[in-house]
């Protein structure tokens, strides 16, 4: 493995993204838009559990965030199939970076970009509807990063066993909604049925809505977020173990059709 | 710097490679010849770690490219057939980040941009994004990135193609340079003629086999005679005691190590006023193409992209 090398394809891929930050732009100002909607119907929600002086940005600012980084696991991919379609791939390959070199350029950029996103969510859930984290801001960033890091590794077990674009956006987008919803990010947990509560433990984003509720409502420290945090850092393993296994890198993927 | 020995390829049931035996020495450049299909793509691929090879033996200066990729990588040069470019940055970026992941050091990379973009007359396109350009602008561009590092095993798969004259004039400049410096070069091609501007050798891949190898006036000599035409009014006379071949109708075609002692002998036996025009055709690489497969060079090519299962015979000269 070389820094350098890993460090220059990510100054690339950082430039690449910012030739079009419109998606960039998308995956924040859609998720507030949704949380403006919907922030009284969670507002009812938190209220019947409990929490009495919720405004529903407790609920709906970290669902949302996670419900849109989740959303995006297929940009984690995109990044590989956009190299296929523009014939770049193999020029990195007959290059003398290693495999991991280019997987640390390409990934750690999506994970940076998500928890961009998310930070800017968290905020910016104060100022526009009024969110009160009562825990710690530290444990609160802590999960971000580990979110991310468990969205993104996602993203390539997903890019590793896709071969063409359409399989990418529908096992990636799609899957990653699965995934938020599943996880209790879209209504909360305590409000889906038995059998649905019971799967979602084994989704990451329910450990990450887990760890955001005890810091937003129950003024969680890091102690709080401990268990939650290493869960997700466990899926992040997982998933990035399943991929390093699952990935060809000769593998030619299709990005049109 | 090049030894390919007995390398064997196959994508599933297609056999692309059968069995490669090819040497490129420093300094060298060699003109990979051969038909669509032919295998040349597969070839290089393999050299620069893409593909897989089912078997034989690669080395690149003296290491073994199928075991040790990564530190052969370091030594080569690879400009792929299909243009690869980064569209949404600028052809500067391009330069500098293939460069800088080649091995150019960072300090040196500026300086390394200019020349390169000076050889191949992209400076004035630097700074434009590289998706914008033009067909051919793009293509000096994709061949511009394999020469960032100076690599002692330059590949270049059909790097001319799509290129105008000036352009295709500016990529074999550059590669003489390189190959000047000690490189070695291998050079895909489809154009024939453009090898005679080249202090090359010619390697000629014919269904996964180079089926010749050597220097260009050595193989014409070796496989090639010069034929001699002769234009009829009419239906050509039949001539005696000479193998002719007739095409287009009221052409003959004969074969002819000597071709003036073939016409001294040939002409007075002619029907008076029968003789339309007489044209010597002197062997070229074309020829030696032809006599090798028994296919010409541009039909093969045709028929390979069709169907790479053509047998043989077909077009062509009958045996003499
Ligand atoms: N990815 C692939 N999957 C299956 N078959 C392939 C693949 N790539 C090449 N082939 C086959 O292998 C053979 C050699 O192909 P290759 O691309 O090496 O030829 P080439 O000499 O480069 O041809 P061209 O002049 O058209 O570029 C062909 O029969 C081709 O159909
Ligand atoms: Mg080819």
């Amino acid at each position: 493995m070389s820094p350098r090398a890993s460090w220059a394809i990510m100054r690339h891929e950082f430039r690449v993204m910012l030739s079009d930050p419109s998606t960039v732009i998308f995956v924040v100002l859609i998720p507030l838009l949704m949380v403006a909607i919907m922030k009284e119907l969670f507002a009812t929600a938190l209220r019947a559990q409990g929490y009495e002086s919720a405004n529903g940005s407790e609920f709906g600012i970290p669902a949302m965030a996670v419900a849109f980084a989740a959303f995006g696991v297929g940009y984690a991919g995109f990044t590989f199939f956009r190299d296929h379609g523009w014939g770049t791939w193999d020029r990195l390959r007959a290059t003398p970076v290693s495999s991991v070199d280019i997987m640390v350029g390409k990934v750690v950029p999506n994970v940076m970009i998500t928890v961009v996103q998310l930070l800017l969510l968290f905020g910016l859930g104060g100022p526009l509807f009024g969110l009160v984290v009562t825990g710690s801001w530290l444990a609160l960033i802590v999960l971000i990063l580990v979110l991310a890091v468990s969205l993104s590794a996602f993203g390539m077990l997903v890019t590793s066993v896709a071969r063409t674009m359409n399989q990418l956006n529908a096992v990636g987008s799609v899957g990653g909604m699965g995934l938020a919803l599943l996880g209790g990010a879209w209504v909360p947990v305590e409000t889906m049925p038995g059998w649905a509560q019971a799967i979602a433990p084994a989704m990451p984003t329910y450990w990450a809505m887990e760890g955001f509720r005890k810091v937003i409502l129950e003024s969680g420290g890091l102690d709080a977020v401990l268990v939650p945090s290493l869960v997700m850092l466990g899926f992040g393993v997982l998933f990035t173990v399943l991929s390093a296994w699952r990935f060809r890198f000769e593998e030619t993927k299709v990005y049109y059709g | 710097m090049l030894h390919i020995e007995g390398l064997r390829k196959s994508y599933g049931e297609q056999q692309a490679l059968l069995g490669v035996d090819l040497d490129v020495s420093e300094g060298e450049i060699v003109a990979l010849l051969g038909p669509n299909g032919a295998g040349k793509t597969t070839l290089v691929s393999i050299v620069a770690g893409l593909r897989k090879a089912d078997g034989g033996v690669v080395e690149v200066g003296g290491v073994d490219a199928l075991s040790r990729s990564r530190e052969v990588r370091r030594m080569l040069g690879l400009a792929p057939q299909d243009t690869g470019l980064y569209p949404v940055v600028s052809v500067r970026q391009n330069l500098r980040l293939f460069g800088e992941l080649s091995g150019v050091r960072r300090s040196a990379l500026r300086q390394r941009v200019d020349e390169v973009a000076q050889a191949l007359a992209i400076t004035d396109l630097l700074d434009r994004q590289a998706g914008k350009l033009s067909g051919g602008q793009k293509r000096r561009v994709h061949t511009a990135i394999a020469f960032m590092h100076r690599p002692r095993l330059l590949m270049l798969d059909e790097a001319t193609t799509g290129a105008d004259v000036e352009t295709r004039g500016h990529i074999l400049d550059l590669v003489q340079r390189l190959a000047e410096q000690g490189s070695a070069v291998l050079y895909s091609t489809h154009y024939l003629a453009e090898i005679s501007s080249l202090p090359a050798t010619v390697a000629i891949l014919d269904r996964g086999r180079v089926i010749a190898r050597g220097g260009v006036a050595e193989l014409v000599s070796a496989h090639a005679e010069p034929v001699v035409e002769l234009a009829f009014h009419g239906d050509p006379p039949v001539l005696a005691d000479l193998a002719a071949e007739r095409v287009d109708g009221d052409r003959l075609r004969v074969r002819a190590p000597d071709p003036a002692a073939l016409l001294v002998a040939v002409l007075p036996t002619l029907p008076p006023g029968s003789l339309a025009g007489v044209e010597i055709v002197r062997p070229d690489l074309e020829s030696v193409y032809l006599a090798l497969t028994g296919r010409r060079y541009q039909e093969a090519d045709a028929a390979g992209a069709r169907e790479p299962a053509d047998e043989g015979g077909g077009a062509g000269v009958s045996a003499s």
